[in-house]
């Protein structure tokens, strides 16, 4: 287990530099899938099944289905990957500069405890962040509906953003 | 260190330098933001799980909720952008009339 985590966090850092050397938006995008699935994997390696199951469908099911949609805006005839020499550039570097740090902190590489969050006798509904996330509806009630009202702002926001141009917050000047 | 603290912590740090070092597309720095946001759930989620303390995993609840509007409005701009200049390349985002 401790070693599946172990990898699930070196796909991350991987997945992340993908998406740091800025190729294409497509592939930063890919990366980004692919970061987001790792982590949902080291979340629930820790315990936390329903924190990974809201990453999964509001992040990567909402936001980046979304920015998926817009890497069209970004099209371009030769899209450049990961093996293009400008990209590839990037790649090495962010690569060689996490291996330095690796390096730095190897002496004392503290393993932790990765244990799971709570101990129960059998299977259960209920774990630990399910009945934290509860309380965002109970205690933190006053929160949740000044989120839902910047949430609505956000939507107005938007609207105005994107009105058109002759009357939008951006025009050809 | 532990490897799961250094592992959010590089990351957050790569979509930085992703973010500072851009190059041609907009959106690829809409996307460097999204992964230190993904960054940060990570952590605050692997806060309230290693150390125990549930109350508080309504805290990453409550920071994708808000990491969405950002990711939203980001978006926007970026339409909004490719309505006026035609194109999302940074190169276009000049002042030059011509």
């Amino acid at each position: 287990m401790t070693y599946l985590v172990s990898l699930l966090l070196i796909a991350l850092i991987i997945g992340l530099v993908a998406v740091a050397s800025n190729p294409a938006p497509y592939f930063a995008a890919l990366g980004l899938v692919v970061a987001a699935g790792v982590g949902c994997g080291v979340l629930i390696g820790h315990g936390g099944s329903f924190l990974s199951l809201v990453l999964f469908l509001i992040y990567l099911g909402g936001m980046l289905v979304v920015f998926a949609y817009s890497a069209a805006l970004a099209a371009e005839p030769f899209p450049e990957s990961w093996g293009d020499r400008s990209v590839a550039g990037y790649v090495l570097i962010y690569l060689l500069g996490v291996s330095l740090v690796v390096g730095l902190f190897w002496e004392d590489w503290y393993e932790g405890s990765w244990v799971v969050v709570d101990d129960l006798k059998e299977f259960s509904m209920l774990r630990g962040d399910v009945g934290g996330v509860a309380v965002m509806y109970s205690s933190g009630g006053g929160l949740l509906i000044i989120s839902a009202w910047v949430l609505l702002l956000t939507l107005f926001v938007v609207l105005e953003l994107t009105r058109g141009l002759g009357r939008g917050a951006l025009r050809a000047v | 260190m532990t490897p799961v603290h250094f592992s959010f912590s590089s990351a957050f740090m790569l979509g930085l330098m992703g973010l500072a070092f851009h190059r041609t597309h907009l959106l690829s720095a809409l996307l460097c933001l999204e992964g230190m946001m993904l960054s940060l759930f990570i952590a605050l989620a692997l806060w309230t799980m290693q150390l125990e303390s549930t109350m508080f995993s309504a805290a990453p609840m409550l920071l994708l909720a808000f990491s969405a509007c950002e990711a939203s409005a980001g978006l926007a701009l970026l339409v909004a952008t490719a309505r006026t200049h035609g194109t999302d390349r940074l190169q276009n985002l000049s002042l030059l009339q011509c």
